[in-house]
């Protein structure tokens, strides 16, 4: 089998009260021989990863007493060889996490992921950095309102209350497929 | 003449801009009318339910608002930029509102284009006299995506209340105009464009033209 690269397997974005606000989810990807393009490999399956995303909540809470300063909760725990989870706590409560496939996409030529050293410690920073301005525009948008996303403040439940935005789904789609390690900035 | 007209107009745009006006944040105007907008939009209910938001009020509240804010702005203009005398056709309206109006409150150029009727100075002689605004920027529009409702997106003219503060101010200097959006980015379209139409000089006090 070819030499296999870290890629984003899902970013989900997490409300103060521990609600789910948006689950993205990124196939693993292989190089189409005709085309050099990636194409989509093996499906993720959606209540499996939001159960994954759940299991993080407990940790962030664990961690959260020791933490001072700071929102980066680095790495939240490694499920396998292939997946872990990263977590970042925004100072309103919101969590970003993103979960990472090490062997999620094919090498990119002259990557740095092609010497095999799995991931470092800031290599998801630009990822987190783009998730957050991303919910940032998204508050910004006079007609979100985040307390109809909250489930303790909204008033008139309409069954979901995931962010429904097609700009800010856009941009996590795009976060998730442009990240790669090593990446200056997204 | 037109030329010149155009680069007087944006000089003297640059000009103002720089010495005479105070500035705030943009992100404070942005935000602020964005809550006004989707107030409207939550007050404005249409007969009968609860939620469905009357667009074409909301429309017409804004234009309002415009209205009046346009009666008042106008005073601060015609201060600001005392030396330009009067303008005396409708084609140099065109061009100061656009290098001089917009550029003083919003610092945007909107670029004139679509002009229709008689040539420069011969507006008496008739037919519709119009021309559109195209704001490739809109700071009133920043951040902004509408509600995913199915009828915002056709209905809903979101930066109204420029088409009203257009309307007052020009109804102060003795002209009267119907203003209007014709597209707007957030509606999907590819610029956000106004129509403005003159409809008729008003009588009682002619500006003079005198140059």
């Amino acid at each position: 089998m070819d030499s296999r690269a870290p890629s984003i397997a899902a970013i989900g974005v997490l409300g103060r009260h521990n609600n789910p606000l948006h689950i993205s989810l990124f196939p693993s990807t292989t190089l189409d021989p005709a085309t050099a393009q990636p194409v989509p490999q093996e499906h993720r399956d959606k209540l499996d990863y939001a159960f994954k995303l759940n299991s993080c909540l407990d940790i962030f809470e664990a961690r959260m007493p020791s933490k001072s300063i700071g929102h980066d909760f680095g790495l939240l725990h490694a499920l396998d060889e292939r997946i872990a989870m990263y977590g970042w706590l925004l100072n309103t409560g919101v969590k970003l996490v993103i979960v990472v496939d090490m062997e999620g996409a094919p090498v990119k030529a002259g990557s740095a992921a092609a010497t095999g050293l799995g991931l470092r410690g800031g290599d998801l920073t630009p990822a987190f950095q783009a998730l957050q301005t991303a919910y940032i525009r998204l508050l910004r948008n006079p007609f979100y309102v985040p307390d109809e996303h909250d489930p303790k403040l909204a008033v008139d439940r309409k069954g979901s209350l995931q962010i429904m935005s097609p700009r800010f789904t856009k941009e996590v789609e795009r976060i998730g497929k442009a990240w790669y390690p090593g990446i200056p900035a997204i | 003449m037109a030329t010149a007209t155009t680069s007087k107009a944006s000089r003297m745009g640059e000009e103002i801009w720089k010495t005479r006006v105070d500035k705030i944040s943009a992100e404070v105007l942005t935000l602020t009318y964005g809550t006004l907008v989707a107030q409207l939009c939550r007050d404005l209910t249409l007969p009968n339910t609860a939620s469905q938001t009357d667009y074409l009020a909301v429309n017409a509240e804004l234009d309002r608002m415009g209205y009046a804010i346009g009666l008042r702005l106008i005073e601060d203009f015609l201060a600001k930029s005392q030396n330009t005398g009067h303008c005396s056709n409708f084609r140099e309206v065109a061009e100061v509102i656009s290098k001089v109006g917009f550029k003083m409150f919003l610092n945007v150029v909107p670029e004139v284009r679509g002009w229709q009727g008689p040539p420069a100075g011969e507006e008496g002689a008739g037919g519709p006299v119009a021309f559109s605004l195209v704001l490739e920027e809109n700071p009133l529009a920043e951040f902004v995506e509408l509600p995913d409702d199915g009828r915002a997106q056709d209905e809903l003219w979101y930066s109204n209340v420029l088409c009203g503060v257009l309307r007052g101010a020009l109804e102060m200097v003795q002209m009267q105009v119907e203003a209007r959006f014709t597209s707007d980015v957030l509606r999907g379209h590819e610029s956000t464009e106004m129509r403005v139409t003159l409809v008729r000089y008003l009588q009682d006090e002619l500006p003079a033209d005198d140059d």
